[in-house]
């Protein structure tokens, strides 16, 4: 049980400051971008208009995604902002796949990569929210329905990044507790690699579509 | 002084454990039980599609699982974790981890189980809705974890929260730490429920009527969205408490 909780990291003192950083959610999440390059060079390599099998599994992500975004925004905005949440739920996806092979852990485990994607569809959709309601507009919401709601308004808002980011960082963290307490038990026989099914393809896949379901909702409440 | 401090941050830790996992299984269970004695009687409704709805359930019921996964992270952190043993501040601290994550599971748990049994019925009478209907449903079962999230992250505050060291006990201050626990584990339970009552709502409105589905969910999110308010007062007045009293 000694692993639990270790994290490898490098410090690099600037000026007078430390700065963290945790070589194994870096090195996770280069991988991660590595295999999604790799991934779409495959599926792109020889487009067709009969497509080949890496071509049809490439086209069946882009367009379910697609229609996601388009279901929530309008077309033009989903245009605009679908690859990116085609980009996110295939990282998101990738990521929490990648626990079930030994030796390599989820950087979705790392309350940074959640909480700094999150930043990302918070800033995204107050961004758009200001463009398209104006800056007045925007900020009048805020004073809804009494003017000293305010604050508690600006806290609600802020609770999304938190629930957005902790839910998705607590609940592949948990998955993964549990299969080490759980290999820890059984001296690793028979029951994790079912551990590992359930946790690190079924729960993570639901939570990667969960958190891009999420932010294109976030984004559609700010824009409409 | 050193032992005697030991023990007691170990008796509060492995409290707070307790509480938090045992506290914590109740919602989730009674969430998904409902979602399964849904999906049984909608089974017999429309047998023609009963992979769906297996499907269904299980999906739903993985995600309903989620508060009381919170609440293990919490009681396996608090069981396994060295803490730093130079005051008595933790002893109350920890203690008020356990309660917060434990007691804030409850309402979630149970609140995301009312979507996906709905989810159930709503595609047992139109299979042809049963996309609109699961991303209804995983979005409205997430928002209604918020408030158990909220649980978990004063849980975790309370965990890492650092204090200065001291040899005596001071009560005051200890009591807030527990009160804050108290005070976000307790009110994460209503809005919890309220959330989830929100959810099937919504997911039985996108069931019989999928053409105002975007209508139909931006309603139910900023309806979901009021009744969350409450759990953020709770988080306001336990941050108050950690920090400020």
């Amino acid at each position: 049980m000694e692993e639990l909780g270790h994290v490898y990291q490098l410090l690099v003192p600037v000026g007078g400051y430390t700065m963290t950083f945790n070589l194994n959610v870096i090195i996770m999440t280069w991988i991660v971008i590595a295999l999604l390059l790799l991934f779409g060079y495959a599926t792109a390599r020889k487009r067709n208009r009969i497509p080949g099998p890496m071509q049809v599994v490439g086209e069946l992500f882009v367009s379910q995604l697609y229609g996601l975004t388009e279901d929530a925004l309008d077309k033009e905005l989903a245009r605009k902002y679908a690859p990116l949440i085609c980009a996110l739920f295939m990282f998101l996806v990738l990521c929490n796949w990648l626990g079930i092979i030994p030796r390599l852990e989820e950087p979705t485990k790392d309350l940074n990569t959640p909480l700094s994607l999150g930043l990302m569809g918070f800033f995204i959709s107050h961004y758009l929210g200001i463009k398209t309601k104006g800056f007045k507009g925007y900020i009048k919401e805020y004073f809804e329905p009494i003017f000293f709601m305010m604050p508690l308004n600006v806290i609600g808002e802020l609770a999304k990044v938190i629930s957005i980011s902790f839910r998705l960082f607590g609940n592949i963290m948990g998955g993964s507790i549990i299969i080490l307490v759980v290999s820890y038990l059984t001296y690793s026989v028979l029951l994790p690699p079912f551990l590992n099914m359930f946790f690190g393809l079924f729960v993570g896949t639901i939570q990667a579509f969960v958190f891009t379901m999420l932010t294109i909702v976030y984004i559609s409440v700010q824009v409409k | 002084m050193a032992s005697e401090l030991h023990t007691w941050i170990e008796v509060a830790a492995f409290m707070g454990g307790g509480i938090a996992m045992g506290f914590g299984a109740i919602g989730a269970a009674m969430g998904e039980g409902h979602t399964a004695a849904s999906a049984n009687a909608v089974m017999m409704r429309n047998p023609a599609i009963k992979g769906d709805i297996f499907k269904t359930m299980l999906v739903g019921q993985a995600v309903a699982e989620s508060a009381s996964i919170f609440a293990l992270v919490i009681a396996i952190l608090l069981l396994f974790t060295r803490f730093h043993e130079v005051s008595y501040m933790p002893v109350a601290a920890l203690l008020g981890a356990g309660i917060s994550m434990g007691f804030g599971a409850i309402g979630s748990g149970i609140g995301s189980g009312f979507p996906s049994a709905t989810a159930c019925e709503g595609i047992a009478r139109q299979p042809e809705a049963t996309q609109k209907v699961t991303t209804v449903m995983l979005a409205g079962q997430a928002v209604a974890q918020t408030p158990a999230i909220l649980a978990l992250l004063i849980s975790i505050i309370l965990i890492f929260k650092e204090f200065p060291a001291s040899d005596t006990i001071l009560f005051a201050p200890a009591a807030a730490l527990i009160a804050s626990g108290l005070c976000m584990g307790i009110g994460a339970i209503g809005p919890g429920i309220g959330e989830g009552i929100a959810a099937s709502g919504g997911v039985t409105w996108v069931a019989r009527n999928q053409e105002n589905a975007g209508q139909i969910i931006r309603l139910m999110l900023v309806g979901m969205a009021v009744s969350e308010s409450t759990a953020i007062y709770s988080l306001v007045v336990s941050l108050l408490l950690i920090f400020v009293v």
